[in-house]
Parts: structure tokens; sequence; C-alpha cells
């Protein structure tokens, strides 16, 4: 009987001990774990945005995010936008704008939460449910960055989720205001390395550059050999002007497929061309809501 | 039970005598899977490295508090425990890197070499000679990660660390994930025959 | 050992065909299904006006996950009998998100909303196929090395191994589900998954062991090596990691917890069989024992890659 006590009692002190090892290791690396989680965002969506490289980022751009809701009630499901409102230059916190599914307006909630708290999905949540009210349940879909120079819109930032031939492929896409590609980053994927994973590579990322909405909407892959000279330029290995001309030059084409994984590359390119088709759509009708509302947006 | 081994002995036979890699054969998962790269090697070496050692010290400290009855759910407890730890280290700090390993880093909790290296050698031994201990075996861990990584990414994409420096690619097989096998498989060959070449020109001389 | 077969066969049945009961509601609609891959085929109970029942307005459809976003209906045809729409769209649909169609004004009903959907069994089944041949983790994801290299030596010890491996997955996985879904989750204490799920696993060896040594010492004299073992195989700690960030369901969980261990048991025996032919040839004597095992399983994993892509339902 001693022993069996004994047993419990080293056994307890044990856990005891290793879980606060493991609580403060969580109290101390999550914070960490957030902030570099968004450095690396904000340097790739930089990066995207042609600011790369300690280059100076004007001060008359404003970056505004935008997270889209799917909200249920008893009578049905509508579409949520928690987005900032309020002029250019002015602050007036954040506000629910909830669409029908037809694209009618329903009405507009103002949400009371922080700049900081916005951007934790958690804390942002809880904010939005609590100004809806009970009877409403809401899912987080996704979120949308909108950039603007002097208020003038000048790209959208995306970020998407589809699956790709292993695991679920994450991507940031850069729209500008036509909704054309000027840019896309792999922020995580798990394709096999030399097959899939060089969805991650210049040469095929670069792919999508300039390309017009009108051809994304129906984008496909070809499995054919990719010409030297586009490579060279995709891979930034021609100057400037050179490479301008040749991406001209290929901007109707399909997205040339990765030797070997054509899975990989036609999960990318469909997701790029949902992405952007569903955003272009969702933009629309929201632009024409916060029209007729007049609800001011810094945007 | 004494240990008359000095330190540098304890971290040698790590790494050359009982390589848990090459001479062991313990904990190959990460060896065949993730070792497409000299820094993958490095990084999973060095958190394997963290583990061992942290874990070997702690059982070595409180050995004498373990009940032997409960002393394989101890060493179970501890190494999560560390494992833990280092997982949330990695993910916080080194993102990138962390993704690329993939799910290799929760997995060393499962690996036979730490838990073997506690019921073998830390749970009888000082506290200094299984730090030492700890050292050489991850250390062999990590090199021979490293030996591996080397191979397949010079051979497969031509490049070291990530800088190119063939130039072209000699054989993209090697970066392909089913060539782990076939390289970890065809190292150890040639390990072993260096190793008969070499015993048998000792007794040559001899 | 066919004892124990029987009984892995015996708990998986009843999940399968329990299943297979739910169907559509009663109702004007009977049943639903994707067709062609631009296509959903709804039958109906009665027969319905082919004049409504063709007019591409009475439809909409969107995928469940984006409400917002309808789908062109392009044509409609309705079979002779007036029991049997076919809807085609302007684009391919993904079928691997259920879609959600309502109707307005057919067949004297205001309106009906129902969700089409690929067949839940087949998704389960497609679970357990991935995890047992697509995606097993010996040969395409290189975990549980270890003890696969270990005990392929024998046939006798492989199929041992494998099924008292499948016996302990299926156990701590389930157990490792419920733990995560009702206190890891919900009081966000992610962190800790680790050392539950490790924890979880020792439990249910040193349970199976304790049980198996009062009530069958015959089996626990042949099978109570391995159970040591089964600790050491990263596969263990792979799949519940696997599941919790997946977000699976019960079913899915067995299933995939199933193939796993399934998997692992068909690699242990294609190994040892290849293994005990190999004494007999003449290798290197380099290569004598686990380079040429290395080797072998390498080829495995070539010929494990042709069934990526496979795709049943």
């Amino acid at each position: 009987m001693k022993n069996f006590l004994t047993i419990i009692f080293r056994l307890t002190a044990s856990c005891l001990v290793a879980g606060l090892i493991m609580g403060t290791t969580f109290v101390l690396t999550n914070k960490a774990k957030k902030a570099n989680e968004h450095a690396r965002e904000q340097k790739v969506v930089f990066a995207l945005l042609g600011y790369s490289g300690g280059q100076e980022i004007p001060e008359s751009m404003g970056m505004h995010e935008l997270y889209r809701y799917v909200v249920t009630d008893g009578e049905g499901q509508s579409i949520g936008y928690l987005l900032p409102v309020g002029e250019h230059g002015q602050d007036g916190g954040f506000s629910f704008v909830r669409i029908g599914l037809d694209g009618s307006f329903l009405n507009q909630t103002s949400v009371p939460v922080s700049e900081e708290n916005v951007r934790d999905q958690g804390e942002r949540d809880k904010a939005i449910q609590a100004a809806l009210g009970g009877d409403k349940t809401i899912r987080f879909t996704d979120q949308t960055i909108v950039v603007t120079d002097h208020g003038q819109r000048t790209a959208y930032l995306l970020s998407g989720k589809f699956p790709g031939f292993k695991t679920n492929i994450a991507i940031i896409l850069a729209l500008d205001p036509e909704y054309s590609v000027i840019g896309l980053e792999v922020m995580e994927h798990e394709e096999d390395p030399g097959l899939g994973a060089e969805i991650e590579q210049d040469y095929f990322k670069n792919q999508f550059k300039y390309k017009p909405f009108e051809k994304i909407k129906s984008i496909e892959v070809a499995k054919k050999p990719m010409p030297d000279e586009y490579f060279a330029a995709l891979e930034g290995n021609v100057d400037e002007a050179a490479a301008d001309d040749i991406m001209q030059q290929y901007r109707d084409q399909d997205i040339y497929a990765l030797t070997g994984a054509t899975i990989s590359s036609v999960a990318v390119s469909s997701g790029v061309k949902g992405m952007t088709r569903k955003f272009a759509y969702r933009l629309d009708l929201l632009d024409n809501v916060l029209e007729q509302q007049q609800i001011a947006v810094p945007f | 039970m004494s240990n008359d081994k000095t330190s540098l002995q304890l971290v040698t036979n790590g790494i050359l005598k009982e390589n848990p890699i090459f001479k062991l054969a313990l904990s190959m998962c990460p060896a065949v899977g993730i070792s497409t790269t000299v820094m993958n090697g490095i990084m999973l070496g060095l958190a394997v490295l963290f583990v061992q050692v942290f874990s070997s010290v702690t059982i070595s400290l409180i050995k004498d508090f373990i009940h032997p009855r409960i002393r394989i759910p101890t060493y179970t407890l501890t190494i999560a425990t560390w494992v833990t730890v280092i997982d949330l280290t990695l993910a916080a700090f080194f993102p990138v890197a962390y993704a690329k390993m993939g799910i290799f880093v929760k997995i060393i909790v499962a690996f036979a070499i730490i838990t073997m290296r506690l019921e073998m050698f830390a749970c009888k031994e000082t506290v200094s000679d299984s730090f030492w201990d700890g050292i050489g075996m991850g250390m062999g861990f990590l090199l021979g990660m490293v030996t591996i990584g080397f191979v397949r990414e010079l051979l497969g994409s031509g490049a070291i660390m990530g800088y190119d420096v063939l130039g072209f690619k000699p054989l993209l097989f090697f970066i392909l994930p089913s060539a782990g096998f076939f390289v970890v498989g065809l190292m150890m060959g040639f390990f072993n025959w260096i190793e008969t070449r070499y015993a048998q020109r000792k007794r040559g001389n001899a | 050992m066919k004892r124990l077969i029987r009984l892995i066969l015996c708990a998986a049945l009843p999940v399968f065909f329990g299943l297979t009961g739910a169907g559509q509601a009663a109702g004007l609609v009977a049943a639903t299904e994707f067709g062609a891959d631009n296509e959903i085929i709804v039958q109906f109970n009665t027969p319905v006006d082919p004049a409504e029942a063709t007019d591409t307005q009475s439809y909409t459809v969107y995928e469940e996950t984006d409400p917002d976003i309808r789908l062109t209906v392009s044509e409609v045809s309705l079979s002779t009998d007036g029991r049997q729409a076919t809807l085609s769209f302007a684009e391919p649909l993904n079928t691997s998100v259920a879609h959600v169609v309502t109707l307005h004004d057919v067949g004297g009903v205001a309106e009906t909303s129902f969700s089409v959907s690929k067949s839940y069994l087949g998704y389960l089944f497609s679970i357990l196929i991935s995890a047992l041949l697509i995606n097993n983790f010996v040969f395409t994801k290189y975990l549980g090395l270890c003890v696969f290299f270990g005990t392929s030596k024998r046939k006798q010890t492989a199929k041992g191994m494998g099924v008292v491996f499948t016996i302990v997955i299926v156990v701590a996985v389930s157990m490792s589900w419920v733990l995560f879904q009702y206190v890891l989750k919900p009081f966000n204490l992610d962190y800790l998954q680790i050392v539950i799920f490790i924890g979880l696993t020792s439990l249910t060896v040193q349970a199976v062991d304790t049980v198996l040594r009062k009530v069958n010492p015959i089996l626990f004299k042949s099978f109570g090596v391995y159970l040591v073992l089964v600790i050491a195989n990263c596969v263990i700690i792979a799949v519940p990691l696997l599941m919790a960030s997946n977000e699976y369901n019960y079913f899915e969980t067995f299933m995939l917890s199933l193939g796993a261990g399934g998997g692992f048991l068909l690699a242990l025996y294609l190994m040892s069989s290849v293994s005990e032919r190999l004494e007999l040839a003449r290798v290197p004597a380099s290569f004598k024992g686990l380079p040429i095992a290395f080797i072998v399983a390498g080829q495995f994993a070539m010929a494990f890659l042709g069934f990526s892509g496979l795709q049943l339902f």
C-alpha cells in the first residue's frame, strides 16, 4: 500500500513539474509566435507590392483589413464583413455589415474592437458575437487587405487555402484594382521536394504575374515544356526591359505545368482562379452596398 | 556503477562507434523522410540534441527519485516535455524551417534512441557523464543527418545549404522522396565497406 | 491469429452498415447524386411538370461553404417519365464539397432545399484506402522505420507485430480523439497534444498487456513481445497528430487509424516476404543486413508512388 502511494505521489509530482515547464514555454513563446507570423506576413505582403529589401514604404499608403464571415440565423444564411469605417484619415472604429445572399443590404452593426485585437481570430469572433447577439452563429471564412495610396485603391491582398497534392497549400495573392494578378506567394505547403515543392520557385509562381482578370477567370494548365526565354524571364535572369517584353508576350498563355507535378500545378492555378473570381464577385456586391447605404470607408 | 570513460570518449562514442543512424540504425524516419537538404538536417539534429541532452540530464538528476516500477512512464513524460518545449520554440522563432520539417519535430517523442540512452546510461550514471553522453548521441545523430543531407542536396539539386555550387542537377532522383531509402542504404553499405577495408589493412600491417 | 482478424472485422462492420442507413429526407425529392463532372442528377418521387422542371430559373445551386456564390445552371434535361432531372453547369463542379440545391415552384412545392454530396461511406472508405495505400505511413511518409526494419525479417513476426500494432493504434487513437475533442480543444490546451497522445498510447499498451496476460496467456506468449515495440513506433504518435490537425470526426478517425495500422501490417508483410528470400540471395558482404533492406524498401516506396492520385470514390 505504501508502495502504491509513493508511486502515485511521485508520478503526480513529475506531472506537475512537466506541466509547469510546458505551460511556461507556451506562455513565453505564444506571443513571439504571433508576432513572428505577423512580421513574416507583412514582409511577404510588402515584397508582393514591390517594396522588398529595405525600400521605404510611403506614408500615404494605407492597409485596411476586411474580414468575411458567414452568418447563420433562424431565417437562413447571410454574409457579413467586418470592416473599418470612417473617411480616409480618420478612425471610425469597426463595423459589421451584413449582406443577403442576393447582394441586398441587411444591416450594419458597430463592433467595439481595438486595432490590435482585430487581428486575433478568437478576440475578433468574440467581439462580433457580442455585437450581433446570441441568436446568430458566425463562421470566419477569409480575410482581404485593401491597399490604398492617398485614399485610392492600389491593390488587394487575398489569403487563401486549398487542397494540394498532399495537404493544403496556403497562398497570398496580390491583385490590382482591375483584379489582374500582381504577384503570388506560397506561404505553406507540404508537397514533395523536387516535384510539387517547385510551386514555390519563381519560375512557377511568377507565371501568374500580370495575367489579366479575363485570362485568370478561365486559366488552365498546359502540359508542355516551358520555352527557355520565358523561364529566364521568370527567374529574373534577363534585364528588366527584356523581361517585361517576354512577360507581356506570355500574358495570355496558360500556366505551364511543373514536370512530374501536374496535380500540384493544377491545384495552384485553379485555386488562384477560384479565389480571384469569387473575390471579384463579392467585392462588387460589397462596393455596391457601401455606396447605396453611404457607409464611409477609408478605402 | 561507475564509468571510467572520459567526457571526450563519451562524445566520440556517440559520434563514431555507436552512431545512432549508421551503426545502431535507430531513429531512421527523419534520416529518410526529410534529409533532402543540409539545413533540414541541422535543424532537426539540433532539436534531437536538445531533447537528448536535457532528458539525459533530467533523468540523471532525478534517478534516485524515480520509482523503479514507473521508470518507463517517467522517461516518456520527460521526453514528451522537452519535445513540447523545443516544438513550441521552433514554431515561434523559426517558422519557415519548422514548416519544412512538418510532423518530424513532434515525432522525436517516439525516437527509440532517446529512451534507450535514458534506460541504458542516464539512469545509472552521474549528471556530467549523462550530459556528455547526451551530447555524443545528439551530435552523432546531427552529423548523420547532415551527411545524408549533404549527399542528397549536392547530388539532387546541385546546391549546399541552398547555395548553388554545381550549377546543374546531377541526379534529380536523389532529392525525390522515395530516394531517401536508397541513399541511406547505399551510404550504410559504403561505410561498412570502408570499415572492412580498414580492418583488413590493419590486420595486414600487423 | 485468425481470431484476431475476425475480431477486427466484427468491430468494423457495424460501423460500415450503420452509416449506409442515412438516406434522403422524404418529400418531393427521392435521391440526388453527382453525375458527370459538371452534372447533378435529381430523382423525384412523383413525375413533375416538364415546363417547371426544365426551367433553369427553378433551381439555385451553391457550394455549402460559399452560400453567396450561385452556380449557373446552363441546362436542365428531364427524363421521359418525368422523374429524373439532370442539371448541367457551365463549369465542372468541385465534388469534394457538398452542394446545396434549392427548388422553386416545382411539382407543387413552393420551395425545398437539399444538399448533394458524395456518399459519406465512400468518403470514409477513401480515408481508409488513403492511409492504407496512397499515403502508406511506412513507404510514403517514412514513419515507423525502426520497428519496421526490426520486425520484418520473418513473416510470422511481421504478422504478429502488424496485428498488435493495429489493435493498439485503433484503441489509442480513439481515446485520443475523445480527449482531444472534449478536453484539449475546448480548454485551448493544444500545446499538450504530444504529452497526452503519447501518454494514452503507453496507457493502452499497458492495459492490453495486463488484460491479455490474464485473459489469454497463450496469445500473450506469442504477442506480448511486440507490445513494448509499439510505443517506439512513430506512426502511433503521427496518427493522432494528423487527426487533430484535420479535425476528423470519430468515424473518420477510426478509419484513419485502421488504415494506418493495416498499412503498417501490409508493409511489414511485403517486406518480410522479400527478406526471407534475400537470405538465400548472394548479397555483397558490405550490403548484408540493413543496407540491402533499405534498398528493397526504397523499391517498395517507388512502387507505392504508383498509388498516388488513385481515386475510387
